[in-house]
């Protein structure tokens, strides 16, 4: 897997920014020069080759059913970039194992082994209902055990016969050209135990959404521990918003008109934030900045080349 | 009615032609000297993949006039969904015909991969409803339902995927699907719905074409056993008050004159042993395989054998991967062979030839001027998401 180090969230979910879907409608008497050119892929795709430009090592298209589909939006996003990797965001029950399996191993040999996957399992009932999913309680993490493993064994076994309480299969797995490559990273998030425990068992990397030190740090010794016993170590990642500025009174400005909270201050303020959790174990970040565009470039402009030699490629 | 011609695409790699059957585009065999994408520069992989062969048979059949190109699904091909969101943003009037079985994806992950890929293309998916072959090939996709509840089951998808597609939310409590205030989200609500290509020649396909088929998609058969299929479906669309329309997936040989295309074939039927030809005889559920099969008088011995009727052709299958039936002949004879079938009904056609991207071209400019029926021109449409 090539370790990510540095992500941006993709312009997903509505709201997230001022892009045409949040436009207000013109009023009649004017004239439009986008009108049918201009909708909200168009801004997914800007979005996505800003990261690349910029020097982000990937995108990641979170699973919101207020969006667009993340496969596939990101297998459009890896065509039109070299070195992005596109983490999709997708509920484990919304295909059969070995399906998205298939179609991701499309997608890594389209691009060369860019595609990782971040399957959402805590999910509101209401939204799980609206997917068709009536599952609840510990019993999603079992099937997404399952969901995890079988897509891992048609991937990586020839002869794979798998029966279980959600899925099956009899004598499956790729052949030729559409086994050999690397399973797409695989993304988990959440602090419950059997949050962890999936963690241990299938993350390579695990994102932990709070930014509060002591919940962090017991969240990363939780994950460590489980994984230790099972002879692994996933990498963990931080998911935050940032509002970085020339200096930080121009950040806390701008930042004093967010919903939400969002790390906000100077760049060496906002990077040295970013060493902080870097020395507590977090070795990836999931960054959040609005607007898309022009902060993705802000950022690589600015912030990511005073983490550039903390955060080298050692791979 | 002007006539919709697409293109296949091969979405597991390509033959130099059909006088061999060994595959040089994609990586199906080893890469070589002479493979293409990938291909080897200085002796090493030149970081082409299948996908940038794929988006060159699609331009090739845009420039061509084709409306847009049928992109398979089997367990050894490459992914239509992943290869049209890959290349959706570098075409501009091509159309996706994606194939799918309904089976392996939930409606409302369907509904909201379409109405991305609709958003992301301007409008420009079409869905082919598969429902499976059965056998070994069902199970290998972790999939137990057996032949007629398939067709139940895809018939219950599609009431779901455009349930959600357009009376959001939407609730549905069937055999297979049950969801819960399922809708589109609002930006993605609104896209045209996915024309419906439908595949199945068994009665319990041809009842569901009937009830969700915007075109019925058949392989070819010798004309007279095509016109009481189309019958069928005609029957079983009445009595839900709808006007099938037809579609024919043809493979096509057509050269200058009949004999240079005969004499491919037979180039290509040196590596046929037909001592191992043995007519009948599949291993999953396909009544379309069965059928075509039928109309062969076996024992066969020289390729005219399976010449069914004049151009019809049903050996396809033994010199490249795919359906047994399609047309060889002058383009003239293939051109008013085609007309015939559009005198049946047709107003579709999924054409293909090997090799996809040198036949595209061909057919493109010798076949389709020929046709008398007048072909849709690929029109250049706004994305019409604003």
């Amino acid at each position: 897997m090539t370790a990510s180090r540095f992500l941006i969230t993709l312009p997903i979910a509505p709201g997230t920014g001022p892009d045409p879907r949040a436009a207000a409608p013109l009023p009649p008497f004017v004239t439009d020069p986008r009108r049918g050119r201009y909708g909200p892929f168009d801004h997914l795709a800007e979005a996505g080759r800003a990261a690349e430009m910029a020097g982000f090592d990937g995108v990641v298209a979170p699973f919101t059913p207020e969006g667009e589909e993340s496969l596939v939006t990101v297998a459009a996003l890896l065509r039109q970039s070299r070195w992005l990797n596109g983490v999709a965001g997708f509920h484990p029950a919304v295909t059969t194992p070995v399906y998205a399996a298939k179609l991701s191993a499309s997608l890594q040999r389209f691009s060369d082994g860019r595609l990782a996957w971040w399957p959402v399992v805590d999910l509101d009932p209401a939204v799980a209902r609206a997917q068709g999913d009536f599952l609840e309680g510990p019993d999603r993490y079992a099937r997404a055990d399952e969901f995890l493993t079988v897509a891992k064994g048609v991937w990586r076994s020839e002869d794979y016969t798998y029966e279980g309480r959600f899925f099956q299969v009899l004598a499956g797995g790729f052949h030729g050209p559409l086994s050999g490559r690397p399973f797409p990273a695989v993304y988990l998030s959440g602090t419950s135990a059997e949050a962890l425990d999936l963690s241990a068992r299938h993350a390579d990397v695990h994102v932990f959404e709070t930014t509060d030190e002591a919940a962090l740090d017991a969240g990363i010794a939780g994950l460590d521990a489980r994984a230790a016993e099972r002879g692994r170590a996933p990498a963990r990642a931080l998911r935050l918003r940032v509002l970085a500025r020339e200096d930080g009174e121009e950040a806390r400005a701008h930042a004093r008109g967010l919903e939400g909270e969002a790390l906000a201050g100077s760049y060496e303020e906002v990077a040295e934030a970013l060493r902080g959790y870097a020395a507590r174990g977090i070795g990836a970040f999931v960054l959040e900045a609005r607007p898309h565009l022009e902060e993705t470039y802000r950022l690589g402009e600015h912030l990511l080349p005073l983490l550039a030699e903390e955060f080298a490629h050692a791979d | 009615m002007p006539i919709d011609i697409y293109w296949r695409i091969g979405t597991h790699g390509d033959q130099r032609s059909l006088r061999n059957r060994l595959v040089s585009r994609g990586d199906w065999s080893p890469v070589v000297p002479g493979s293409i994408a990938p291909g080897l520069r200085g002796g090493r992989p030149d970081g082409y993949s299948h996908l940038d062969h794929m988006a060159d048979v699609a331009r090739a059949s845009e420039l061509s006039g084709f409306v847009g190109g049928l992109l398979p699904s089997f367990p050894f091909t490459d992914d239509p969904w992943a290869a049209a969101a890959s290349l959706a943003r570098e075409t501009t009037t091509y159309r996706f015909m994606i194939a799918y079985q309904p089976g392996f994806l939930h409606p409302v992950q369907a509904a909201r991969m379409s109405a991305t890929l609709q958003s992301a293309t301007g409008g420009r998916v079409v869905y082919n409803i598969i429902s499976g072959g059965g056998g070994p090939a069902q199970l290998w996709w972790g999939d137990k339902v057996d032949h007629d509840d398939r067709y139940a089951r895809t018939s219950e998808f599609l009431d779901v995927l455009k349930g959600v597609w357009e009376d959001g939310p939407f609730d549905y409590d069937g055999r297979f699907y049950r969801v819960e205030g399922a809708r589109l989200p609002a930006h993605l609500a609104g896209q045209p719905f996915p024309e419906i290509y439908f595949s199945g020649s068994s009665p319990a396909a041809i009842e569901a074409a009937g009830r969700h088929a915007d075109r019925y998609l058949s392989w070819l058969e010798p004309f007279p056993a095509l016109a009481a299929k189309f019958d069928q479906v005609r029957e079983h669309s009445a009595a839900t008050g709808r006007t099938p329309r037809f579609a024919v997936r043809v493979d096509v040989l057509a050269r200058e004159t009949e004999e240079e295309a005969w004499e491919e074939i037979r180039r290509g039927w040196r590596h046929v042993d037909p001592a191992r030809l043995t007519g009948p005889g599949a291993t999953g559920d396909s009544v379309g395989w069965l059928r075509g099969q039928s109309f062969i008088d076996w024992p066969v011995r020289g390729f005219r054998e399976l010449e069914a009727a004049p151009n019809v052709w049903g050996g396809f299958h033994l010199l490249r991967g795919g359906p047994a039936f399609g047309l060889v002949g002058s383009y003239r004879q293939v051109a008013a062979r085609l007309d015939e079938l559009i005198g049946l009904g047709v107003d579709a056609f999924v054409l293909a030839g090997v090799p996809h991207l040198e036949e595209a071209h061909r057919v493109g400019e010798r076949v389709l001027p020929l046709l008398r029926g007048p072909v849709r021109t690929p029109v250049l449409t706004a994305k019409g998401n604003l």
